[in-house]
């Protein structure tokens, strides 16, 4: 076993709202796992993919990621490990729009300080390449289709080389082609760097591509 | 460095029109604070000088604001009348300011001829940059008179140099010698407006004893009259004054004892300046409300930016030093306008050649100006920390999620 994530949760409570989710939730991912989370729209998904990727701190529990208990972490660490180990893969309008493609996908390698790093820009190039948005990257997101958005979403969250992918509805508004494109992006990563993926759908055909599925219900 | 870059060129300034209103606001709180701290400055340096004549004894003359004077009616008998009287039952510290003559110098600059006795002079204690203080035992119209000029003419009268004039108050050719030079930006306030200074640096100060009275005209002795002060007097000695230039001069003056003067300070200026640093402390306190809210109204437009930034690795602190380093450039450029407009100021009397006002300084700006520099700095400091403290308390209330996102 190599379990990277070990997180039991005791509950996550929202107090404005005066709701409680996740009680009594534990999760176990390994190396390289590819694992989808579906369930009902409040059951606490988004919440979820919140705190593994280090988002939210504010639930009673543990968690351990990387072998390290998340709780110790200073709030400077737990945004070099969303820089650096952690590649979110959202909806195709997480961009800022005022940038260029570009540079939205070289945000992470700005706060790593290492944009000018020579094995940075080939592996930049190499990823632009792969995922076919070259012709995009001077454009501003508001100038791109939906698809080409959804794939500068994608690189910026692999730019960084990250092991873990924590992907929230990736595919939600995608036409089917795209939506392929998608998927496959994100299952090479996991084949070609061994990438732990999270995957959080209502789409249970994107939820069935992957090794295990876990099913969030409602508390009683 | 290149995070700060990115924010202000790719974040802040896209919404250029909140920055503008920010710096406007910012500016706003710069300028009152300046005006204010300056005018506190200002003030006291003039109470200071007010100091030197609130001793027991002392009184000051005023000419009664009901006093009907008609001035074309005085005949230099009876000012001189006066003057007799009171050099024979009184000590008094006399000067007079402003009489401009023409007079050549390296700036073009008119130049005022300011008269003063011995006991002014005591009292006054003018700083020399070069030189040796004045001396009042001279022979008028026999020797040459001794003379102090302001730095401004030092270039072209240095000390021992002599000038021949026709003075502005006896009307008579006289030999002045330089004996000295005044420090750079000696000043004098006004009485009754302690926040009002005319400075000297285009000055002659010339020395006064009885023999130059008795030859001086009508306007010297009117003038002087004016701002008299009796020392080692008495209230009473004060109200003979009082009626003896009533009777010779038809002028009704008040003489006020250091008690008064000071009551009149504390009840006008002091409670004006506690009114203006009220008012002053309430327009801040909108300002600050009102750039707080614009910067809250930012953050709103920009959470996705912000929240996209947190995701890939920005972090609260980092954010803190970036919207301080932010408020730091905005007060920087505020703080260099302000500067820019005072130096100007400044420099506008020396352009307009108006030289009760020419002043000497570090780039322009003289001490007063440059300590309410300081006070809005430290202003800005206060301002800087409301609102970045603020902001990021706002920031922290929003949780970061994925979910801002979809």
């Amino acid at each position: 076993m190599n379990s990277i994530i070990k997180l039991e949760i005791q509950k996550k409570v929202f107090k404005k709202k005066g709701l409680s989710i996740l009680n009594d939730f534990e999760l176990e991912v390994e190396r390289g796992e590819r694992l989808s989370i579906i369930g009902e729209s409040g059951v606490g998904k988004t919440s979820l993919l919140n705190i593994i990727g280090l988002l939210d701190t504010k639930y009673q529990g543990s968690y351990n990621l990387f072998g390290s208990s998340v709780k110790d972490l200073s709030q400077n660490k737990l945004a070099e490990w969303r820089n650096q180990k952690i590649g979110f893969v959202l909806q195709e309008s997480a961009l800022i729009n005022s940038l260029t493609i570009e540079d939205n996908i070289k945000l992470p390698l700005m706060y790593a300080n290492i944009e000018k790093d020579q094995t940075v820009q080939e592996h930049f190039k190499r990823i632009i390449n792969k995922i076919g948005i070259e012709p995009i990257l001077k454009k501003k997101p508001l100038e791109c289709s939906g698809g080409q958005r959804s794939r500068a979403v994608f690189a910026r969250a692999v730019i960084m080389n990250p092991q873990l992918i924590l992907s929230d509805e990736p595919t939600a508004s995608l036409d089917l082609e795209n939506k392929e494109k998608i998927i496959n992006l994100l299952f090479d990563m996991n084949k070609e760097f061994n990438t732990t993926v999270i995957t959080v759908t209502h789409d249970l055909d994107l939820a069935n591509r992957h090794e295990r599925i876990i099913t969030l219900e409602r508390n009683e | 460095m290149r995070i700060l870059q990115f924010f202000i060129t790719r974040i802040f300034l896209k919404r250029w029109i909140l920055v503008l209103g920010m710096i406007l606001l910012l500016f706003l709180a710069n300028y009152l604070s300046f005006t204010t701290a300056r005018s506190i400055i200002s003030t006291y340096q003039g109470y200071q000088e007010m100091e030197t004549l609130n001793q027991e004894g002392t009184f000051i003359a005023n000419l009664d604001p009901d006093s009907e004077a008609d001035f074309g009616k005085f005949k230099i008998d009876d000012t001189q009348k006066v003057y007799e009287y009171l050099n024979n039952n009184y000590t008094y510290a006399l000067r007079a300011d402003g009489f401009v003559t023409p007079l050549d110098n390296k700036h073009n600059m008119e130049v005022s001829f300011n008269y003063i006795n011995e006991e002014a002079y005591k009292l006054n204690q003018f700083k020399l940059s070069q030189g040796n203080q004045l001396t009042f035992n001279y022979n008028f119209n026999k020797e040459k008179i001794p003379v102090l000029v302001g730095a401004g003419l030092a270039t072209t009268y240095p000390v021992g140099s002599n000038i021949e004039i026709t003075d502005p108050v006896t009307q008579q050719l006289v030999n002045l010698k330089v004996q000295g030079v005044l420090k750079k930006n000696t000043r004098r306030s006004n009485f009754y407006a302690p926040n009002s200074k005319n400075y000297f640096n285009f000055s002659i100060f010339i020395p006064v004893n009885e023999k130059f009275i008795q030859s001086a005209g009508l306007d010297l002795h009117v003038n002087s009259l004016m701002d008299i002060a009796l020392l080692d007097s008495t209230k009473e000695k004060s109200m003979n004054l009082k009626e003896h230039i009533q009777e010779n001069l038809g002028l009704e003056f008040n003489f006020f004892s250091q008690q008064e003067n000071f009551n009149y300070f504390e009840d006008y200026y002091v409670n004006s300046l506690k009114i203006i640093c009220t008012i002053t402390f309430i327009l801040l306190i909108i300002i600050v409300c009102l750039a707080t809210w614009n910067t809250l109204v930012s953050i709103r437009l920009m959470i996705k930016d912000f929240t996209i930034n947190l995701l890939v690795g920005l972090s609260y602190s980092k954010l803190r030093a970036i919207f301080y380093s932010y408020f730091g450039i905005l007060f920087s450029i505020n703080l260099a306008i302000l500067f820019v407009i005072t130096a100007f100021d400044r420099y506008g009397f020396w352009l307009r050649k108006d030289s009760t006002f020419a002043t000497y300084g570090i780039f322009g700006l003289i001490s007063k100006d440059w300590i309410a520099l300081l006070i809005v700095l430290f202003i800005d400091f206060i301002i800087g920390f409301t609102i970045v403290e603020l902001t990021i308390k706002k920031i922290k209330s929003i949780p970061i999620s994925v979910g801002v996102l979809k």
